[in-house]
């Protein structure tokens, strides 16, 4: 049996290589590393708001160094129009008053007061700090996180189902009905193929992108989630490539699960919006589990234990769907 | 062009294309619909705090800044404040002032919030006698959310490939190849009409999508109508290139996939990142840049650069077909 497994392993890495899947994995690799480093990073900075002060009397002594003087009210204008997001001061007229581009109502009564509070700079205390990343260190966590998601559950799902597409096109599942093998081999092999191929992808991006102590430390955990999504991805891509007609058609089902299943997921757990479903959508959960493993915080066992059964349910509904094509074919 | 027909039947009987036809017109009206997506509100402050930890007033003055959260024990808040998807600020009382408390992972902007908040708190009554006079913004291209209609435009604009791409492949795979190969029709015709069947619904998905996302005066119209015509002629050739080195079906989606991803993400980054000089003539080498960028600057009423980055794309359009027309020819020799 162990024998037939390797032949079978083997036939599924030389399908994969003769559809350049490992090349688009290297792509897809450089890309995003390219991406983290050359673009996010840079991108993901948010300066405090600039404050702007017109004073030509000078009355303002006290002012903090934060505080950017002005020649004029039209320099001031010029300024803000150019920063959107910043506040001007004018103490012309004796009072200070506060212009400012109008934003979220919560945000813009922050603006208004921050900038006033810049006037006469108060030494408080400084916060207390609880975790133990900074900002470079989160944004890379998330990223990496994201695009791991994706990678797994879109490039991935796309890929066993293209493989088996083309097996179903070559006449392989009609060969294999005949042959003197299990057949859970079949399925098996491919599950190995990706499972491997998707943990070294994992490795790859996580050094790569964490940085090589912190992805290292959060590596066993991140192989441990990325086995599990791999898995239910790998099953689900096989399961509608075995129920599906033909590529197009699941090319209309990759559609929807990577515009309507993924959205939501990515809003609710990277931003301050939260959906009341989204306790409903497996994808939130197993998101979570990754994201989790990247920033160190414990998995619920119940979580474990749910992805156990949902990857062993998917199996069995793989395997009746493969025999009922097999019956076809055969 | 006799044969157009025929393209067009072909091509509507394919869900596939229908469906990415109508996508970018579907996400256009999406945001119309919904006005703007508010993005501001995800800069707006998060505070925690213990159940009876503060005074109501105190409570009524955090609520002025943004919602306030109230946890049972000091466990959950500390939880709630690392929790990396949010940015809650902790604050909790400190004798007559307040104190704060941060994850250390948070955006300068926030992290500045959490530090001057005790100070915000102790001159409470002062900054409620100032005059505050606020503005209406001047264009919402200056914020982020302006960022989603260009983008999605360039999607509508450069989806034509996906048109013949995926019609040149689906030929051969059915063996409509080999049939058309002893069809008296000569291969300048076949391209042309499969180039035609991408251009025609690109434009006509773009044009409809410009419609849906912008109020254009005459001028605008024009420059718009360039960058349009211009940018589905390239995207009609870069999926004639995509069908002829596709064999297969699953190849050709993830070719598109790529030039798609190339496509959105060189011109987003470029404007995010706010790239000028030597680099901005190398980001041109992608042709939805000029095209991103032109809609960005008609929206801004620069049309100088508007009308520049039309230029840009007719030399795109002249280079991909004079590159197309030369391998055909190589090809054939």
């Amino acid at each position: 049996m162990w024998r037939s497994f390797c032949a079978l392993v083997r036939k599924d890495c030389r399908m994969l290589a003769s559809g350049k899947f490992f090349w688009m994995a290297a792509g897809f690799l450089v890309l995003y590393t390219a991406y983290v480093n050359l673009g996010y990073i840079r991108f993901m900075q948010m300066e405090p708001y600039h404050v702007y002060l017109y004073d030509p009397a000078g009355t303002q002594t006290e002012k903090s160094p934060l505080v950017q003087a002005v020649s004029s009210l039209e320099a001031m204008d010029a300024a803000l129009l150019a920063d959107a997001n910043g506040v001007g001061l004018d103490a012309s007229a004796g009072d200070v008053r506060v212009l400012l581009y109008r934003g979220a109502e919560h945000v813009d009564r922050h603006r208004a007061d921050y900038a006033l509070s810049l006037l006469r700079p108060t030494a408080s205390r400084a916060p207390e700090v609880l975790g133990t990343n900074t900002p470079e260190q989160k944004a890379r966590k998330e990223i990496t996180c994201e695009l791991l998601f994706f990678e797994l559950s879109a490039v991935g799902f796309l890929g066993i189902a293209a493989v088996l597409f083309k097996e179903k096109s070559m006449g392989v599942v009609r060969v294999h009905a005949v042959l003197p093998l299990r057949r859970s081999l079949f399925l098996l092999s491919k599950l190995a193929v990706f499972l491997v191929s998707d943990l070294i992808f994992a490795v790859l991006l996580t050094l790569l992108n964490v940085g090589l102590r912190q992805g290292a430390a959060a590596l066993p955990a991140v192989l441990l989630q990325t086995a599990v999504l791999s898995l239910a991805m790998a099953l689900t891509g096989l399961l509608c490539a075995l129920l599906l007609k033909d590529f197009r058609q699941f090319t209309l089902a990759y559609l929807v699960i990577a515009i309507f299943a993924a959205t939501p997921v990515f809003l609710s757990a990277n931003t301050s919006i939260k959906f009341d479903w989204i306790g409903w959508h497996p994808f939130y959960h197993v998101y979570m589990g990754l994201k989790n493993a990247f920033f160190g915080e414990a998995i619920p066992p119940v979580y474990c234990m749910g992805s156990a059964a949902a990857i062993a349910l998917l199996f069995l509904a793989v395997q009746l769907a493969f025999r009922r094509e097999i019956g076809r074919e055969g | 062009m006799r044969g157009l027909p025929y393209q067009l039947k072909s091509v509507l009987r394919d869900k596939f294309c229908l469906m990415t036809f109508l996508l970018p017109i579907l996400a256009a009206a999406a945001l119309n619909l919904m006005g703007a997506i508010d993005l501001s509100s995800l800069g707006e402050l998060h505070f925690g705090v213990l159940e009876d930890g503060l005074s109501p007033e105190t409570t009524a003055w955090l609520e002025r800044y943004g919602p306030v959260t109230a946890y049972e024990t000091r466990s959950e808040l500390a939880a709630a404040i690392r929790e990396p998807s949010t940015n809650v600020i902790g604050v909790e009382a400190d004798g007559a002032g307040i104190r704060t408390a941060v994850a250390g992972d948070e955006l300068d902007i926030f992290q500045q919030a959490a530090a001057t908040l005790p100070a915000l708190y102790a001159q409470r009554e002062i900054a409620a006698q100032a005059e505050v006079l606020t503005r209406e913004r001047p264009d919402i291209l200056e914020s982020m959310q302006g960022i989603f209609i260009p983008a999605v435009l360039i999607v509508a604009m450069f989806m034509g490939c996906t048109f013949n791409a995926m019609n040149i492949i689906s030929e051969k795979e059915d063996g409509v190849a080999l049939v058309n190969e002893v069809l008296p029709m000569t291969p300048g015709q076949y391209i042309l009409q499969k180039a035609a069947v991408g251009f025609l619904f690109g434009s006509l998905s773009s044009m409809v999508t410009a419609c849906i996302c912008f109020r254009l005066s005459w001028q605008n119209a024009g420059v718009t109508l360039a960058l349009i015509l211009l940018s589905s002629f390239v995207a009609a050739l870069i999926g004639l290139f995509i069908g002829r080195l596709s064999d297969g079906l699953m190849v050709g989606v993830v070719y598109i996939k790529i030039i798609m991803l190339v496509f959105i993400a060189v011109p987003i980054l470029c404007a995010l990142i706010g790239v000028s000089g030597p680099m901005a003539v190398i980001c041109n080498i992608v042709p939805s840049r000029p095209a991103f960028d032109g809609i960005m600057a008609m929206s801004a009423g620069n049309m100088g650069t508007a009308w520049a980055d039309t230029g840009v794309l007719a030399l795109h359009a002249a280079a991909w077909f004079a590159l197309y027309a030369l391998l055909s020819r190589r090809r054939r020799a």
